[in-house]
């Protein structure tokens, strides 16, 4: 692949409490494509994707081993700041979760509390064209992000995420609570973004992945345990000549 | 998981060995036909190609059902992907026996002069019969090693055509014309029986294999 690498995971080991998330886990992560993990529920799939901007930090008993590095610097190095890697690497969660405010104060909310209110309307109107968001909600801009339907209101998540200017943007499932229409647009927005954005995305529904993502990462219990990348590789093989007869098995259906 | 789908699957998967059957069948009827200028058998080989175009069509229809429905991925849409080209080389294979049964009824390749080539001609009935059959062996066993052999066993096939070729233009006599060009036109229908045979081991080889190499 032509592009470079926007994230790395080196020997990634994950522990909440006593309980092994993620084992052994080394991935390189394309700049400007979009990579996609899948795999059965608890595999570890959403603990890698919290991995790659310190979201983890946030839950107690959390312990990471091994190497995320992103832009040459290894995220997890004692002197990395994991407020500014948040600020450079964007999350969208699974249910969309627009803030009670305006529809421009939840996209200006990012730039207003890290102190870039220059521009403010522009960045707004930017970071809403991008979402793919503008035409919609043009005229209402400061009536309440609540008032938008579900697929409107990640669209805006994906706005406020990109009020930032981030380089990196992790999705969650960000489709699973949306109805197919809705999750349609989504996935057109991610192709359109991979041209100036690197995004990861977590999905449990596999036709998805295949739809919309350039590699595809294939996580599962081996032995019972949780945490192990089986195979990683583009989409189009992953889909079509899986090497590994796990990944074959769960892509088609046959257990998971 | 998908318990209906992969069943439909390997009944999909049968099928295609059931048609490959009735395909292998009748070129072995044909060729006996022709050795025995039996006009009858030849128009059992006829009347047998519509089941043949049935059954192609059944699982054309049902693999685009697959695919609409169930979106299939790895080795399950390899499977439906070689099926569907495999289906086109058996209905291709159907087709070419039903025109030597035409010839066979048109003539009964007995005059004198034509006798010493129906020996080779009984021959390349027999081997593209033979190499068609260990093709859908290969495909009933996803054997590719049995697969990968069968280029090089029509290359006896191709030699066979040749000389036939040669022998039919040394024949003698205005009478011979007619026969010797019907001769050729079913040599020519038996080997390209082959190259079907070694198109369907191609696809063996795609399926298991899942090079696109083997869909060309």
């Amino acid at each position: 692949m032509a592009n470079g690498t926007a994230l790395e995971a080196k020997n990634l080991e994950l522990w909440y409490g006593g309980f092994q998330a993620l084992r052994d886990v080394s991935l390189a992560v394309p700049q400007k494509r979009i990579t996609a993990i899948i795999g059965s529920s608890g595999c570890g799939k959403s603990s890698l994707l919290r991995c790659f901007n310190r979201m983890n930090d946030l839950i107690r008993g959390c312990k990471v081993k091994g190497e995320v590095s992103f832009a040459g610097k290894n995220i997890y190095a004692a002197d990395a700041d994991p407020t500014d890697i948040r600020f450079r690497i964007g999350m969208v969660f699974q249910k969309p979760n627009p803030f009670p405010k305006s529809i421009f104060d939840n996209v200006a909310f990012g730039p207003r509390v890290n102190g870039l209110t220059d521009n403010l309307e522009e960045t707004v109107d930017r970071a809403l064209h991008r979402a793919a968001l503008w035409d919609e909600v043009k005229d209402r801009l400061h009536n309440s992000a609540l008032e938008l339907s579900g697929g409107q209101q990640q669209r805006l998540c994906i706005a406020r995420a990109l009020a930032l200017e981030p380089e990196v943007i992790l999705m969650d499932e960000p489709c699973s609570a949306l109805d197919p229409q809705a999750t349609l647009k989504v996935e057109d927005l991610m192709g359109v973004l991979a041209e100036d954005y690197t995004i990861v995305i977590v999905t449990h529904n596999m036709q998805q992945a295949a739809r919309v993502s350039h590699m595809t990462a294939f996580m599962n219990m081996a032995e019972d345990r949780a945490g192990v990348l089986v195979e990683y590789g583009p989409t189009p093989q992953i889909f079509t000549t899986p090497k590994n007869k796990s990944t074959e098995d769960y892509v088609s259906g046959r257990f998971g | 998981m998908r318990e209906a789908f992969h069943k439909e699957l390997e009944s999909l998967d049968q099928e295609v060995v059931r048609m490959g059957a009735l395909v292998e069948q009748s070129v072995q009827m044909v060729t006996t036909a022709l050795m025995e200028a039996d006009k009858d058998l030849a128009q059992k080989v006829r009347d047998g190609d519509q089941q043949v175009d049935e059954a192609v069509l059944d699982i054309e229809k049902r693999c685009l059902i697959i695919l609409a429905q169930q979106a299939p991925v790895a080795g399950d849409l390899r499977l439906i992907v070689a099926i569907l080209r495999i289906v086109g080389d058996l209905e291709r294979t159907g087709d070419l026996a039903y025109n030597i049964a035409k010839l066979v009824q048109l003539d009964d390749f007995r005059e004198p002069s034509v006798k010493p080539v129906r020996g080779l001609v009984a021959e390349l009935g027999r081997a593209s019969a033979s190499l068609l059959g260990k093709a859908i062996d290969a495909w009933a066993t996803k054997d590719e090693s049995l697969a990968a052999d069968l280029a090089l066993q029509d290359n006896k096939l191709d030699e066979l055509h040749t000389e036939l070729i040669r022998r039919l233009i040394d024949l003698d006599g205005e009478e011979n014309i007619g026969p010797a060009l019907r001769l050729a036109m079913v040599g020519r229908y038996l080997e390209r029986i082959g190259d079907h045979a070694v198109n369907l081991g191609d696809r063996v080889r795609y399926f298991v294999t899942g090079d696109a190499e083997f869909l060309t």
